[in-house]
């Protein structure tokens, strides 16, 4: 096209803009308070039942904790907050040998399709956590790795599976369930009946059902259920068990999926899931707990990558809450959001550097911090945790993210914990925050030279293979830097490559130390630290065992303890591994939650659920 | 030829086995996909190590279990076609057939679009080779290619969407944006047009003053919170275009081709509200399919009134204005649509999203919405896609328009005394198309791997995400699932571009044996 014609076009176009378009002046309504809340989350849907193992992840427990409502829940200060709208449980017997606990559920509740809830439902988590029922009923061995059990629940080999005493027993009104255990077990109500399942839908999906029961359906399923229960139906529990296992594994939701599977108890139906989103919407039968402040739909938005795009999203308004651990910048750029509110918090995940003492594998440890070599290898785990520069990677790498970030003093009792400040004055932490990092190294090397003496700068004569993650991690791998040079003023050569697979190389003999971060997934008795000390249990990747600490294990784990006693055990088994020099908690793990700042009631929790587990006091000011 | 494919493809399968057998192995030890739970201090963590070594068959050494993934895909042959499932306990399937239409959704738009604007580019910077457009297409193209995708994303989403949305809020371009759009213009059409200095100048100073005195009267109007083309204005867009697809199609010269395009406008502008009504009250692709038909039934039959001598030209020339002016309609209804749309309690007046590929909070079943949401969901990724991959289009155009301008075909065709027109579109522009080509299918093949990077940044569920996530999971049997279908393609489509090759270009044939 030429020139003149190309100008002739424009000036047309102008002046057409100008008769055609004569627009009215238009100002945004402003609406009343809006009743939408849409969070981010970086993982994808996989399933509405979190019990199957391969579907415990961050997103089915949200959506869970949104859908269903349990007897009970943890707050924000790690306390266990009993739902009494639902139902009480309480412990009737305790003498030796007889420890019953009686859960009822309070009448009138109701499950979305309207059908009551009743005792009955809350059978299925004996058939799903007890592996004598499992063999009662001829179904496979949950215990047997090799085969798949019926239920493949997680839930097998707790706490509930190794004491509970026969079935628990219906009431005769059908609205109280008791259990029996063989001890007073502690944490009862951690490790007792969470909450109802609607067992009718399961036996009518069981049975092929594709509708909705009717109210003498629904019944008659539930009765059918509690016979099955009795009776121990081989036939009905693998039937049921498919369901259970995949029936509820789904990627995509809408209004062609089977509406047995979205039955539920909770304050927010699954209405759909797609590749973006879920969306949840208000259950309209809903009395099984508090009721909502104004959220009526909640949207969360899936598969958003930490870091600027899930601040960008917040700062255009496509979602009003995030929460994920991300990095400084990503923090800075949260905070330059002017409509957004920030909390910087701390989750019960922390990181912590262990020395290997013993073996863990068939081949022996005879490292430098092998505990047979005696007081030779005590000093030297001394002086390498006291070299460790803990305080310089919290303060350089942790406290841009959380400025309250601390060293900890305790891992059996974390910061947030009311124990805290006691448990980690007592158990002798302190030495290895004591002064400064200059005068902690001086005293890791004087520790050196007693079997070193030529030991100092530029002379490291204790070589120590450091394992600690993955290339990716880039905040491990600046830790790595930090120890390498802090620990060689000690005399100690750290050699610290990233490794792939280094997960499946934590038992392997041939590191000497790993640092990494330990998950928590509750806040029982034992802190969850006896798998990590105890001798032989499943997250003792040092090789460790102490009789005392042991010892303080069987305690805490075998019976329910008054608090006090609870506190002084964890002290005692915590001073001998502090004494033994080789575990040491570093920091607690950074949580950032970024909300619209006309969306009230957001607390973050230290424990899952924790973005939304006061979701029902969530509501828009403005 | 056959004997040709049948070797051809008898290698593929050889190379898709010797690289899914590396790739499985190389991924299985690579990482431990117990990692997560080894850290969890969890009792039920054993149990789920347990599971999950019984449900991935961890135990078996990767190449043992390499097999077993084989011996699923080997099933096609059986029956029982199986990719396997992935950690979570869904099959694989289930995820690539939600992610390979979302990849395709996001990326076949920002392709298209690359090549079009690449192509027309790297061809008018040819022509003026060694000019001053020439030149900032180069600068430009090069500055495109070596920008990293995830910063234009962030830049887009902070100036296209966040501070467009809070612009909305008031309509209003300030002075500051106007002046600077108005020296931009004036840059780029001087630099276009190009010619002595004092045109030079003129040109820059028509286009700049348009710019801004059209850039104000959007502002104004409140054009950007109230969009719409109206009937006059879409008239007087026709009349552009049919102009400019007579020129480049068949030239001024040929009549019967110019009015044959301009009646396309003016039977548009008649049929203006008929097909508003059908827009509003029979929503839906169907009845827009219909229309597109009916669209191009019209400007045939016009074409055959207008010309009764060597038709094809003119007919060509006259359906492209009429689906160019059809494609007016859509995007004059989906202004239309815009006020209702950003005043829902879904959009709330920030129309253009920054994450994900929908809105579900839209109210169902308005096919307008739905049309416009994934339009607005789709413009930032689209920009950013096609601003970096439009550059390879750029510089592979001019330089094969270039080579061939040299050809001895060329100097013909000129001392035949053709027209420029005529030399340039039909013997330059077709032969340039023929390399041009096969790097497109190759293209399209691997548009299906993907685009790892930008589907996370804007938080879409496709192919590349999956990839990530397979990656990050240690998710095997799902890596093995991406690769297997973007493995797959890759290879056919270069089988596909070899065999396009030898049928454009009548020197390249492809034999049986060597």
């Amino acid at each position: 096209m030429n020139a003149r014609l190309k100008t002739r076009s424009f000036v047309a176009a102008v002046s057409a803009v100008s008769v055609a378009l004569i627009g009215f002046v238009a100002v945004p309504a402003h609406a009343a308070a809006r009743t939408t809340a849409i969070i981010i989350e970086s993982n994808t849907f996989t399933s509405l039942n979190i019990g199957n193992p391969a579907d415990n992840i961050v997103i089915n427990g949200d959506v869970s904790y949104l859908t269903s409502m349990g007897f009970y829940h943890y707050d924000n200060n790690l306390k266990i907050v009993p739902n009494t709208v639902l139902g009480t449980y309480k412990n009737t017997v305790n003498k030796a040998g007889d420890f019953e606990v009686k859960y009822t559920i309070a009448p009138g509740r109701v499950w979305s399709d309207g059908a009551p809830i009743t005792g009955a439902d809350l059978l299925l988590a004996h058939v799903t956590a007890s592996t004598k029922f499992a063999k009662a009923a001829g179904l496979p061995d949950p215990t047997d790795s090799s085969v798949t059990p019926a239920f493949d629940s997680g839930a097998y080999g707790g706490v509930y599976d190794q004491h509970v005493v026969g079935e628990p027993t219906l009431s005769a009104d059908k609205m109280s369930v008791t259990v029996k255990y063989d001890t007073a077990i502690p944490d009862w109500v951690l490790n007792g009946i969470g909450g109802p399942f609607p067992v009718h839908t399961l036996e009518m999906l069981a049975a092929g059902k594709t509708t909705l029961g009717t109210a003498a359906e629904n019944a008659a399923a539930t009765a059918k259920f509690v016979s099955d229960f009795t009776s121990k139906n081989k036939d009905a529990f693998v039937a049921m068990g498919k369901v259970w296992t995949t029936g509820y594994e789904a990627t995509t939701i809408d209004s062609s999926t089977n509406p047995l599977l979205l039955v539920n108890n909770g304050a927010y139906l699954v209405k759909s899931v797609d590749t973006n989103q879920i969306t949840l919407t208000a259950n309209p039968t809903y009395n099984s707990g508090p009721a909502l402040s104004g959220i009526t739909t909640m949207v969360i938005k899936q598969g958003i990558g930490d870091g600027s795009p899930s601040a960008q999203a917040i700062a255009n308004g496509d979602a009003d809450v995030y929460q994920g651990q991300p990095t400084a910048d990503a923090v800075a750029q949260l905070k330059a959001i002017k409509t957004a509110t920030v909390v910087t918090s701390s989750s019960l995940a922390y990181e912590h550097i262990e020395l290997r003492v013993a073996s863990n594998d068939s081949t022996p440890y005879t490292g430098p911090f092998a505990m047979s070599a005696g007081q030779k290898s005590a000093d030297l785990r001394k002086a390498f945790l006291l070299a460790y520069p803990r305080q310089d990677i919290v303060s350089k790498l942790i406290q841009p993210i959380n400025p309250n970030a601390i060293v900890l003093g305790s891992t059996w009792a974390l910061p947030g914990n009311p124990n805290y400040d006691h448990a980690s004055s007592q158990v002798g932490s302190s030495v290895y925050s004591a002064g400064t990092q200059a005068s902690r190294s001086a005293a890791a090397l004087a520790l050196v030279k007693k079997w070193y003496p030529k030991a100092g700068k530029g002379n490291t004569p204790v070589a120590i293979n450091l394992l600690w993650g993955s290339p990716g991690n880039t905040r491990r791998a600046s830790e790595a830097a930090l120890i390498i040079a802090s620990e060689a003023a000690a005399g100690f050569k750290v050699t610290a490559p990233a490794t792939k697979g280094w997960g499946g190389k934590l038992t392997s003999s041939a590191y000497d130390a790993h640092f990494f971060i330990f998950d928590q997934t509750a806040n029982p008795q034992d802190a969850q630290s006896c798998g990590t000390f105890q001798t032989n249990q499943g997250s003792n990747y040092t090789g460790y065992s102490n009789a005392v600490v042991d010892a303080a294990c069987v305690k805490l784990q075998s019976a329910t303890l008054p608090a006090s006693t609870v506190e002084r055990e964890q002290v005692i088994a915590e001073t001998q591994i502090v004494k033994d020099a080789f575990f040491l908690g570093i920091f607690q793990n950074p949580d950032v939650t970024a909300y619209n700042s006309a969306l009230s009631g957001v607390i973050p929790a230290p424990l899952s659920p924790s973005l939304v587990w006061n979701f029902w006091t969530w509501h828009f000011t403005a | 030829m056959f004997a040709y494919i049948g070797r051809r493809v008898a290698i593929l399968l050889v190379i898709l086995f010797g690289s899914s057998f590396l790739l499985y192995n190389l991924a299985a030890i690579s990482g431990d996909p117990l990692e997560g739970l080894r850290g969890s201090t969890d009792p039920k963590a054993k149990a789920q190590i347990a599971a999950l070594v019984r449900t991935l068959h961890l135990n078996v050494p990767p190449p043992a279990r390499y097999f077993m993934w084989l011996k699923g895909i080997g099933g096609i042959f059986t029956g029982h076609f199986t990719l396997g499932t992935t950690r979570d306990g869904n099959p694989v399937s289930t995820y690539l057939n939600s992610a390979i239409p979302t990849t395709i959704r996001l990326i076949t738009m920002a392709t298209v679009v690359a090549i079009i604007m690449g192509i027309a580019v790297g061809i008018i910077s040819a022509l003026r080779q060694y000019s001053r457009f020439d030149y900032a297409m180069t600068f430009v193209a090069f500055l495109m290619y070596s920008l990293p995708i995830f910063w234009v994303a962030v830049l887009l989403k902070e100036y296209l969407a966040i501070n467009f949305n809070n612009f909305l809020a008031n309509g209003k371009i300030s002075p500051a944006w106007i002046i600077s759009a108005a020296i931009i213009s004036g840059f780029f059409w001087a630099a276009l047009i190009s010619g002595n200095r004092k045109k030079v100048q003129i040109i820059f100073a028509i286009a700049a003053f348009s710019t801004a005195v059209f850039l104000s009267l959007l502002s104004l109007t409140k054009w950007f919170t109230h969009p719409g083309l109206g009937p006059l204005m879409m008239f007087v867009l026709g009349m552009g275009f049919a102009f400019a697809v007579t020129y480049t199609s068949t030239g001024f010269n040929n009549k019967a081709a110019l009015r044959s395009a301009q009646a396309m406008p003016i039977i548009g502008l008649i049929f203006y509200f008929p097909v508003e009504y059908i827009f509003s009250k029979h929503p839906g692709v169907t009845p827009i399919a219909l229309m597109f038909l009916l669209t191009i039934i019209v400007a045939v039959s016009t074409a055959l009134f207008f010309a009764k001598i060597d038709r094809g030209p003119v007919i060509r020339t006259s359906v492209i204005t009429s689906v160019l002016v059809g494609i007016l309609f859509l995007i004059d209804k989906l202004m239309k649509t815009w006020v209702p749309y950003i005043n829902t309690d879904a959009i709330h007046f920030r129309p253009i999203p920054t994450i994900s590929q929908s809105n579900s909070l839209l109210p169902a079943g308005n096919f307008w919405f739905t049309f416009l949401d994934t339009v607005t969901h789709l413009v930032l990724p689209t920009v950013a896609l096609t601003l970096i991959s439009f550059a390879g289009y750029v510089r592979y155009s001019r330089g094969t328009l270039l080579e061939v301008l040299n050809q001895d075909y060329i100097r013909t065709a000129r001392a035949k005394g053709l027209t420029e027109r005529t030399v340039i579109m039909r013997h330059a522009f077709r032969n340039t198309l023929i390399p041009l080509t096969t790097i497109i299918v190759v293209d399209f093949a691997s548009i299906i791997g993907g685009a790892i990077i930008t589907e996370h940044v804007f938080g879409w569920q496709g192919m590349g995400t999956l990839f990530n996530t397979a990656i990050n999971n240690y998710d095997l049997n799902l890596l093995m699932g991406v690769f297997f279908v973007t493995s797959s393609l890759a290879v056919l489509a270069n089988l596909a571009a070899d065999l396009l090759y030898s049928a454009l270009d009548p020197r390249i044939r492809v034999v049986g044996k060597k």
